[in-house]
Order: C-alpha cells, then structure tokens, then sequence
C-alpha cells in the first residue's frame, strides 16, 4: 500500500530513496491494475446485457456471439410493449405494489421507530430485539402460512395480499432504520414542544418528522428497493399473469415467449434493473446506514 | 463503529434505576399500530407454521388435516434430499460469503485512498452490481453460462483456455459453483461498501503514527487495519449468511434447484414441498429445522452488535 501524500516525513527520512521509489512505482501500477480488472469483473456482465438487449434475437444466440451489437434495434424494447406479453401491466403491478408497501411501511414505523428512541417502558429492550430477529426470519418459512392466511381473507391474487406480503420484512426494517434517524434528533429541540405541552403525537408530526425526513425518503427507498427484488411472494401469491411483477413475471415468460429470444429477455431484464438502480444511486450516500439498519448506526 | 444505541438511550440496559423500573408502564401506544400489524404478518406465520409442522396438511387433500405429532420430523430426519439441500445450502453459503468478504475486503484496501471525481466515479461503478435485481443478475448469467453462444465459454475457448465447450449449468458438478460465482459477483459489492466505511472510519492518527513508526505497508494492513475491521467483518458476513439462507431468486431462476438436487437448498425445497407437492405439513417441518438454526445465526449476530 503506497503511504498517504499527506504523509512526506516518512519519505523524507528514507534512506535508500530511491530503490523505495521504484518499488512504490510498481506497487501502484499494480495496484491501478487491480482495480481495473475489478472494474471489468463488475461492468463486464452488465454490459453484456445492456448491449444484447439491442440485438436482434438471431445475434443474441449465435454460436459465436457478437461483442457489440451490429445489427443494432430497439424491436427488444418495443416489442416489450406491444408483445404478447402484457409487460406494461407488469411493470405497473411492480410500481404500485412496492411504492404502496415503502409508503405503508414507512407511515406504521414511524411512531414505533420514535417510540423505541424516546420512549420509556419495561417490553422495550425485548420488543427491540424481537423486530430485529423479525427481520431476519427467512421468507419462505413464512410461506405456507402466510399463503393461507391471505387465502381465507380472500387476498390471494390481490396487490393487496402482496402489500401484506411485502409488509413482513419491509416493517422491521423501516422502525430499525428510522430509529436511527430518530436517534440522531437532539432531544433538547423537542424539548420546547414539550414544555408548551404539546402531546407526542404533535411532537413527532411537527417537530421530528420535517428533520428526519430525508431519513424518511431513505427508508421508504430502501424498503422499495427490497419489495422490488423480491420474487418468492409474487410467485406465489399471484396466480393471475397479467397482476404479476416484473420479477416472477420473468421467471413465468420465460419458458414461453423467451425460450430463445434473448435480446427480448435482456431488454425485459434492463427495464426491470433501471428503476431499482436509478433508487439504489438515489440513497447511495446513505447506504451503509440501510444495509445494517440496526447493527453499526454510527457507520 | 458504535452500536445501534444512542448514548442517550441505551436499549439493553436504562439508564434509569431499578426502583423507578417499577413504575414504567410495560408498552407504549405508538407501539401498538406496528405490533398489531407484526402479530398478523410475522408473529401469527410463525406460530402457525410450527402448528402446521405437527400436521398433516395437504391443500389438496380431500381428508382434513390430522395431527401426526413428530411424524414429519421423523420423516425429515430420513429424508436423503433434506440433508443434501442441508448441505447445499451450508456450501452455497458459506463459500459464496467467504470468497466475497475476501474480494470486498481486497478492493476496500485497493481503493482506500483512490483520490477525487475519478476515486468516487470507480467507488459507485464498483457497487453497480448491488443494484441490479436477483432475478436479473440470475438470467443475465443464465444467459452467459450458455453452452453454445454464451459469453464465457466463447471467452474461454478464443483464449485457448478451453478446446470444448463447458455444461456449466446443465453439469451436476459445475452447477453449484457456477451458481455460487453468480452470488459472488452480486455480494461482493456489499462486503466492498461495508468495509470500505469501516476502513474510512480508522483515526487518522493511529495511521500516521504507525507510519511516524516507519510500519511497513503489510504491517499497517495486518497489525492495525485488519484488526480495526474485524467487527465490521464479522457483523456484514452475519448478515450475508442469514439473507444468503433465504437465496431463493438466483437459484431458482438459474437452475430450479437442478440438475438433479445439486442447487438444492433448504428454501427450494421447501418452495418446492409446500407449493408443487402442496405439503405444507412437511414443508413446515422442514422450516422449523431451519427456523432454529437461523435463530443460531440471529443469536449470534445480536451479541456481535451487542460487543461494540
């Protein structure tokens, strides 16, 4: 590792100059090259589905496949609207059924978020506990169960039923999220509030709430982001085709329309990666917070 | 790194003494609209799924679910399928959160001081993989790992690597580490900005007294940043494994599972006993098993964020 340049004693009091300075020479290129083929490692696949998408589905599966598209045509894209398949409305049932799960989350955690922060009482500590193990309960044991739940309340093949679904794992993360959020609040600021005797609920709506809501906007997006990813629950929850997501709709289309039409299915892929990428740069900054919501608040 | 408590209101332990306990009521109304919608959501799945694993419920049975007590854990103990998908899952992930702790940890060293727009620009792309859905990630390797006309093998063969194409994902013994590279292409950003963080978060002054020292560059990586990580580590791969448990997106859509039972993990097996063979009874059993391990692992992961 080459030292900081912020760091020229250490260079000044060496000795045997410059046979360091070549080594360091070598380390940084080696190093740059490192990073490079990382690089390529990370962008390569990427690129590759971006750049099939715009070929026609007899250069997408040649034998001896094609490095940029020379054939280059937006049919893949096109043909996602105007195909077979009802790609608007699956594209639709993702929009609406993860917004409404990261905007439902979000309005239910947040007074149990700042209750865990401000809040006295004895089931505090446990209850805390108990919604981060929540958290990491796997989905599909939750499956079966859930799967009948929502079929005696009649929520089975509803986007309602998958917004419940969705709810399961996007709630525990939204209080442990906004706690930290929250807990970054001075209390004094609510102090004012309180001696004006203002109930919490008013406190909460009108002196917390404007602070963190950037806080706010990052938790509804990370747990977007997860309802999005998700493929268990619309697989299984969703019988109806043309109510399914974007993601299990992949998975059901493709047997059928894609069977060899990989330009279609890079393109049907790049139309479900934007959204959650353009969401994922949008809350970068506050990403390691997301990922551990819960675990290293002060990262 | 601190822990997830603020220093004003540590949860584990109020500040309060024991006498002025006594007098907290035990919950608290904001409380009440998220742990009436966990009871339903998460709290009842749970009991119900461990009442449904003392059962033998088919959904499309015609006789009524009966209670069969241990049965469909004595049939589980026999089952040879559930201790390979045991194993699978063990091998999937463990080794995919091994390899990409060790790459994140590679490149948050490598990139540790990259310096300006062009350090940032390399940082974001570095994290793109993480952005793209499973699903996504699942196909667009499916798509590579082709036999005739994917991306890999007509990489392999034109270097001379290879003289025949390869079955990655049709090959019983190949399929699971083909799998596994998928993963690892899609974890590894996670680990890399993690630690990366974790790495920013080191007191300047310890680096610059240690170079003061004349440390070499193993030394400052093995004697004082290492150890400085070793949290951040061990909390992040917690993580990873108890979500890589839950893996179900990438394997499915890759393999289903297949060739035989060589993708087989826990939660395809379970996908598939409870919603092709509609054993929900079983499949219930099986998550039970697999419930308290992961409750092993979650145990774990409290006492590591509890240490900091």
């Amino acid at each position: 590792m080459a030292p900081r340049p912020s760091s020229p004693t250490v260079r000044a009091l060496g000795s045997d100059r410059l046979p360091q300075k070549r080594s360091r020479q070598f380390e940084t290129i080696l190093k740059y090259a490192a990073i490079l083929l990382a690089l390529l490692w990370s962008l390569a696949p990427l690129y590759w589905m971006f750049a099939t998408s715009f070929k026609t589905e007899l250069e997408a599966s040649r034998l001896t496949p094609t490095l940029w598209p020379h054939d280059a045509t937006f049919a893949n894209y096109r043909d996602l609207w105007s195909g077979s398949l009802p790609f608007a409305s699956f594209f639709a049932s993702s929009l609406v059924t993860c917004l409404a799960t990261a905007v439902v989350a979000v309005l239910i955690a947040t007074p149990a978020a700042y209750s865990l922060s401000r809040a006295r009482f004895r089931l505090r500590a446990p209850i805390g506990y108990a919604i981060l193990v929540f958290r990491m309960l796997p989905l599909v044991v939750l499956l079966a169960p859930l799967y009948l739940l929502l079929l005696h309340a009649k929520l089975l093949d509803t986007h309602i039923g998958l917004i419940v679904g969705f709810t399961t794992f996007g709630l525990p993360f939204a209080i442990w999220m906004l706690k930290t959020f929250i807990d970054a609040v001075p209390i004094e600021i609510e102090e004012a509030a309180r001696i004006d005797g203002y109930p919490r609920w008013q406190i909460l709506l009108r002196v917390v709430a404007p602070l963190i809501l950037p806080g706010l906007l990052t938790t509804g997006t990370f747990v977007f982001m997860e309802a999005w990813n998700n493929l268990i629950y619309p697989l299984t929850f969703v019988t109806t085709l043309e109510k399914q997501t974007l993601p299990a709709a992949l998975v059901l289309t493709f047997t059928g329309q894609f069977k060899t039409d990989w330009g279609g299915m890079m393109a049907a892929a790049v139309v479900t990666t934007l959204p959650l990428m353009i969401a994922f740069f949008a809350v970068q900054r506050s990403m390691v917070r997301g990922l551990t919501a819960g675990a290293v608040a002060g990262a | 790194m601190t822990g997830a408590q603020s220093p004003r209101q540590p949860l584990a332990k109020h500040s309060s003494a024991r006498r002025d306990r006594e007098s907290l009521p035990w919950l608290d109304a904001m409380m009440m609209p998220s742990l009436v919608v966990l009871a339903i959501v998460v709290g009842y799945p749970v009991v119900f799924t461990v009442l449904l694993s003392a059962q033998d419920y088919n959904l499309v049975g015609t006789e009524a679910a009966r209670f069969v007590g241990t049965a469909n854990y004595e049939k589980l103990a026999a089952d040879p399928t559930f201790w390979r998908a045991l194993v699978n899952t063990a091998v999937y992930t463990f080794g995919s959160v091994a390899v990409s702790l060790l790459l994140g940890l590679g490149l948050a060293l490598l990139t540790e001081n990259l310096p300006g727009r062009r350090g940032r620009l390399a940082r974001a792309l570095l994290l793109a993989p993480w952005a793209v859905p499973f699903v996504v990630v699942a196909f667009l390797f499916r798509y590579m790992y082709l036999q005739n006309g994917g991306a890999i093998n007509a990489l392999l063969l034109s270097t001379g690597l290879i003289d025949a194409p390869i079955r990655w994902l049709n090959a019983a013994s190949l399929a699971m580490p083909a799998v596994m590279v998928t993963n690892i292409w899609a974890m590894t950003p996670f680990f890399f900005l993690l630690l990366s963080a974790a790495l920013s978060g080191i007191p300047t002054e310890v680096l610059e007294s240690a170079r003061v020292d004349r440390a070499s560059g193993a030394d400052l990586v093995f004697r004082i940043k290492l150890p400085f990580l070793r949290n951040a580590m061990i909390i992040s791969s917690l993580l990873m494994i108890i979500s890589n448990f839950n893996d179900f997106a990438k394997i499915w859509a890759m393999t289903q599972g297949g060739p035989g039972y060589s993708t087989t993990t826990l939660v395809v097996y379970v996908y598939r006993q409870a919603f092709e063979n509609f054993a929900f009874g079983y499949a219930s059993a099986i998550g039970v098993v697999w419930l308290v391990l992961l409750l092993g692992f979650a145990i774990a992961y409290l006492r590591a964020i509890r240490m900091n």
